[in-house]
């Protein structure tokens, strides 16, 4: 799911009740995304320049899809994740979020791994891999989990079993009601 | 370490995406595309003027961390910009420029050379016709090699 060739392009997605939010300082950049959106039958609910105003629309609304920016003066894109995952019982602390890009700092990379996006987008993207994240977040099925600092979506993506000694709870959880339910 | 697992609640967004109606990948694309293409002409203005932005000379007494912070905004812009429209040499070129910024030491010593000789070349790529792909190649493959030659490996003073 790298490339944006995973897209078949008779399936058909219907997200046009999906009340979504785009977070971005630079307008040019807010336009871009608000008509790709708008193409793919999804209407920009909210389209906002600062991590500030976001945050008040964010305690106030029940947004479905946030798509933010991670370079922002005020409040930058980890920073309004970090605080809406941690913003429980607010509806929206487990609300996908897709990170977007133009360029990550290297100092900043742990924390765009660790601020609780559902992913993040590097550019350059086109409007296929924005539609090919879109819908990937919208079917992800991944639990979020509270670890130390980080709270958000598991970021472990492998799906393959593991062949060492399973020592993860959940896991080791699940095996046993498998147990119980085939005795 | 402690792992809470929080319940998985389907989100609104799953619940909708298979519902009837909507619209077919590629109309989706095709009409996204659409909806873009009258914003080229504006978004070669914006790089432009951001590559200018990167050739102009500082204000006096501008200190390098802001110097090196318009410089890096100004790269992200061109990325900002031409990524929709394709022109991923252009976003290969500013990316580059973005990383040596990023790298630049703050209290200064950043060659700034370097960042006119990828604001000429980005400003040459976005003149050439797209058929001019050997000279575009000739292009990157030189910032390539600045790129090789004075970005640090991690944790390692800039050369």
């Amino acid at each position: 799911m790298s490339s944006g060739d995973s897209l078949r392009e008779s399936a058909v997605f219907n997200l046009s009740d999906a009340v979504t939010m785009i977070v971005d300082d630079s307008p040019f950049s807010l336009t871009l995304t608000s008509n790709a959106l708008s193409g793919f039958g999804i209407r920009p609910a909210f389209a906002v320049g600062t991590g500030a105003e976001a945050k008040r629309i964010l305690q106030d609304k029940t947004i479905d899809l946030l798509i933010v920016d991670t370079d922002m003066p005020d409040i930058d894109g980890y920073e309004l994740v970090r605080w809406l995952r941690r913003s429980n019982p607010n509806p929206n602390a487990f609300t996908p979020v897709i990170m977007t890009a133009s360029h990550i700092r290297r100092g900043r990379v742990a924390e765009a791994r660790d601020c609780g996006a559902n992913f993040v987008v590097t550019k350059p993207f086109s409007p296929t891999l924005l539609l090919e994240r879109i819908l990937w977040v919208a079917r992800d099925r991944r639990p979020f989990l509270e670890v130390g600092d980080y709270l958000g979506p598991d970021r472990r993506f492998r799906t393959e079993d593991y062949d060492g000694v399973e020592r993860r709870a959940d896991m080791i959880r699940k095996a046993a009601v498998g147990t119980e339910s085939a005795a | 370490m402690t792992v809470i697992t929080h319940v998985q609640r389907k989100s609104r967004l799953a619940e909708m995406v298979d519902k009837p109606g909507g619209v077919s990948v590629g109309a989706a694309l095709a009409q996204a595309k659409a909806n873009l293409a009258p914003l080229e002409a504006q978004a070669k203005t914006i790089i432009a003027d951001s590559i200018a932005a990167l050739l102009a000379e500082p204000a006096p007494g501008m200190i390098e961390p802001m110097r090196l912070d318009m410089a890096y905004a100004a790269s992200g812009q061109i990325i900002d910009a031409a990524s929709p429209f394709a022109m991923d040499d252009l976003c290969t070129a500013a990316k580059g420029l973005c990383d040596l910024l990023d790298a630049a030491p703050r209290q200064g010593g950043f060659d700034w050379r370097i960042a006119t000789v990828h604001a000429q070349a980005m400003k040459v790529l976005l003149s050439l016709p797209p058929q001019e792909a050997a000279a575009r190649a000739a292009i990157l493959a030189n910032l390539q090699e600045v790129l090789r030659r004075k970005l640090p490996a991690a944790g390692q003073p800039q050369a």
